[in-house]
C-alpha cells in the first residue's frame, strides 16, 4: 500500500487496475456532485445521455465521419508538404525555408484565415487549407527535430557502404524513419484534432463535430456539449490507438 | 617469425584535420606495407591513445568520411593492373565499423548484407549463396531474419563487419571493437580478425582500443596517439607519438608473453606522458 505513494515504485497489474478504477470512481463522483443543485457546473449524466440520443438521431455518425474525412484530407496534404520540406531540408538551399515554415507556427489563426478567405471561396476547401497551413507548421517542426535526432553514425554507416548523398537521404531518413513519421503524426494528432473542431466551428460549412458543438453552445445545451466532448475525445483516442497499432504491427523494428 | 615486406598498402603523409580553428590532429605520417609470411596473412594495426586525442578523427579521415585539412591518404589501388598504383582514399574504399556497430535499423541481417552487395556484379542467387556462406561461418545463420534491435552487441558487430567486407575493399577500420564486450564476445572479435586477415594478404585491419594488452596481443603494428610536446610545451592536437613495430621486435603473431608485457608498460608510459 505504501508503494503507491512513493516515486518510481513498480506496482502490480492488479494494483494499477485498482488505481484506474479508483480515479474513474472519483471522476464519476465529482461529476454527479457537480451536477447537483440549482447552479450546477456540469449537466447530469442523464442529461448527457439524452444529449447522446438526440445527437445520434440528428446524424452524429455522419458528422463524425465528416470530421474524420476533413482530418484525413488535411493531414494527407499537410504530411506531403511537410515531408517534402523536411526531407529537402537536408539540402542547404531548402534548409532555411524549412526552418522558416517551422517558425510560422507562432502566427495567429485569425490573420491567416482573413487572407485565405480572400483566396478561397468554397468554405469546405477553406477548412481544409486552414488546417493544412497550421498542421504543416507543427508537423514540419516535429519532423525537423526527428532528422536532427538521427545519430551521425547512421549517416556515416550509409556513406561507408558507398551510398551517395541522395541514397543516404533515402536509406537513413526516408525509409529508415517511416515509423518515426507515423509517430510524429500520432503525436501531432491531438493538436490537429483540437484545431479541426475549432476550424469547423468557426467556418460552419458542411457539418462535422465542431459544427455540432457550435450549435449546442448557441442553445446552451450542456448535455449535448458534454456528450460531444466525450465523442470527440473517444474518436481522437481511437485514431491515436489505430496509428500506434499500425506502427507496431508494420514496423517490427520500431522501438520508439 | 620470418616475413617479407611487399607493396605499400597505406600511405599517410602530413595529415591534419581541423574543424574551424580547432586543430584535432596534425602531422600524422605513416606507411604500412603488405606483410607476407608462411601462411597468407593480412595486417593488423592498432591505434591506442587516451580519450580525446583524435583517434576517431584519424579513423574518419582514413575512411574518407572527413576530408583532410592538409596532407593525403593513399591506399593501394587493388583494381588496377599496375602493382604499385595507389589512389586517394574515398568514402566506401575503407570499411568502417563504429563503436556502436551501427546498422540500418529497418533492415534484417540478410537484407542489410544484400544491400551491401548491391553493386557487386554477381547474380542474386550468387549473392544469396555468399550471404548464407558468411552467415554460417560467422555463426549468424539463425539471426538472418532479425532486425538490429533484436541482436546482441556481438551479433550486431559481426553483421557490421560482414557488411563492410562485402562492400569495401581490403581495408577495415574498427573503432573500439572490444569496448563493452564480455569475454566470449572478445573471443568472437579475435576470431573475426583472424577470418578477415587470413582471407587475403592485402586485408588490413586498423582498430582502436583502450585495452593495451589486446593491442599488443593482436596487432603487428601499434601507433600511440597523444599530444606532442614541442619546445617544452604540450600541444593540444593529436599526433603519432610512438610507433611500435611488433614484427621488427619479433613479437608479432606470437603467444602473449613477458616481452609483450614490457611493450604494454612502454606504451602505457608514453600514453601517460602525452
Amino acid at each position: 500500500m505504501k508503494k503507491i505513494f512513493n516515486p518510481f515504485e513498480d506496482v502490480s497489474k492488479s494494483t494499477r487496475l485498482l488505481l484506474i478504477l479508483f480515479w474513474a470512481t472519483c471522476l464519476a463522483i465529482f461529476w454527479v456532485a457537480s451536477s447537483l443543485g440549482e447552479t450546477h457546473l456540469f449537466p447530469t449524466p442523464t442529461q448527457v445521455f439524452t444529449g447522446f440520443k438526440e445527437l445520434y438521431q440528428e446524424g452524429l455518425v455522419i458528422h463524425i465521419f465528416s470530421s474524420i474525412w476533413l482530418c484525413v484530407k488535411a493531414i494527407v496534404i499537410a504530411i506531403i508538404l511537410s515531408l517534402t520540406f523536411t526531407y529537402l531540408s537536408t539540402v542547404p538551399l531548402i534548409n532555411t525555408l524549412a526552418k522558416a515554415i517551422s517558425r510560422l507556427r507562432y502566427l495567429p489563426l485569425t490573420g491567416i484565415t482573413f487572407y485565405m478567405a480572400i483566396l478561397i471561396n468554397d468554405a469546405r476547401s477553406m477548412q481544409v487549407w486552414v488546417l493544412v497551413v497550421f498542421m504543416s507548421t507543427y508537423l514540419t517542426t516535429s519532423l525537423l527535430s526527428m532528422i536532427d535526432s538521427i545519430p551521425q553514425e547512421e549517416f556515416d554507416h550509409a556513406r561507408s557502404l558507398k551510398c551517395n548523398r541522395w541514397e543516404v537521404l533515402w536509406q537513413v531518413v526516408v525509409i529508415g524513419r517511416i515509423d518515426h513519421v507515423i509517430e510524429v503524426i500520432r503525436q501531432n494528432l491531438a493538436i490537429v484534432w483540437m484545431m479541426l473542431v475549432t476550424v469547423e466551428s468557426i467556418l460552419v460549412a458542411a457539418g462535422g463535430l465542431g459544427f455540432l458543438i457550435k450549435n449546442s453552445d448557441k442553445f446552451m445545451n450542456h448535455g449535448r456539449i458534454i456528450a460531444l466532448q466525450i465523442v470527440i475525445l473517444v474518436v481522437g483516442l481511437s485514431i491515436d490507438f489505430v496509428l500506434n497499432y499500425l506502427r507496431k504491427s508494420f514496423f517490427r523494428y520500431s522501438k520508439i | 617469425m620470418v616475413y617479407t615486406m611487399g607493396n605499400t598498402l597505406l600511405y599517410v603523409e602530413d595529415l591534419s584535420v581541423a574543424y574551424g580553428d580547432k586543430v584535432v590532429i596534425k602531422d600524422i605520417n605513416f606507411v604500412e606495407k603488405d606483410v607476407s609470411r608462411k601462411d597468407t596473412t593480412g595486417q593488423v594495426i592498432a591505434v591506442v591513445g587516451r580519450s580525446g586525442r583524435g583517434k576517431s578523427t584519424i579513423f574518419r579521415a582514413l575512411t574518407g568520411l572527413v576530408k583532410p585539412t592538409t596532407g593525403k591518404i593513399l591506399i593501394a589501388d587493388t583494381l588496377s593492373e599496375d602493382e604499385n598504383s595507389a589512389k586517394e582514399v574515398e568514402e566506401g574504399d575503407v570499411g568502417f565499423v563504429d563503436q556502436k556497430y551501427t546498422l540500418f535499423r529497418n533492415k534484417t541481417v540478410s537484407e542489410a548484407l544484400m544491400f551491401a552487395l548491391r553493386n557487386k556484379e554477381i547474380t542474386t542467387k550468387e549473392k544469396k549463396e555468399k550471404i548464407e556462406e558468411y552467415l554460417t561461418k560467422w555463426g549468424l545463420l539463425k539471426m538472418k531474419d532479425q532486425y538490429p534491435c533484436e541482436l546482441s552487441g556481438g551479433q550486431r558487430q559481426r553483421t557490421a563487419i560482414i557488411e563492410q567486407i562485402f562492400c569495401s575493399g581490403h581495408y577495415m577500420v574498427l573503432d573500439e571493437p572490444f569496448s563493452g564486450l564480455d569475454v566470449g564476445n572478445i573471443e568472437d572479435v579475435k576470431n573475426a580478425f583472424n577470418l578477415i586477415s587470413t582471407n587475403h594478404s592485402f586485408n588490413t585491419i586498423i582498430y582502436s582500443t583502450h585495452d593495451i594488452e589486446l593491442a599488443v596481443e593482436l596487432a603487428d603494428s601499434i601507433y600511440v596517439i597523444g599530444y606532442p610536446t614541442i619546445d617544452g610545451n604540450l600541444m593540444s592536437y593529436g599526433t603519432i607519438v610512438k610507433h611500435v613495430d611488433m614484427k621488427e621486435r619479433g613479437l608479432a603473431w606470437r603467444e602473449f608473453g613477458l616481452s609483450h608485457i614490457e611493450v604494454v608498460k612502454e606504451i602505457k608510459a608514453k600514453m601517460m606522458e602525452t
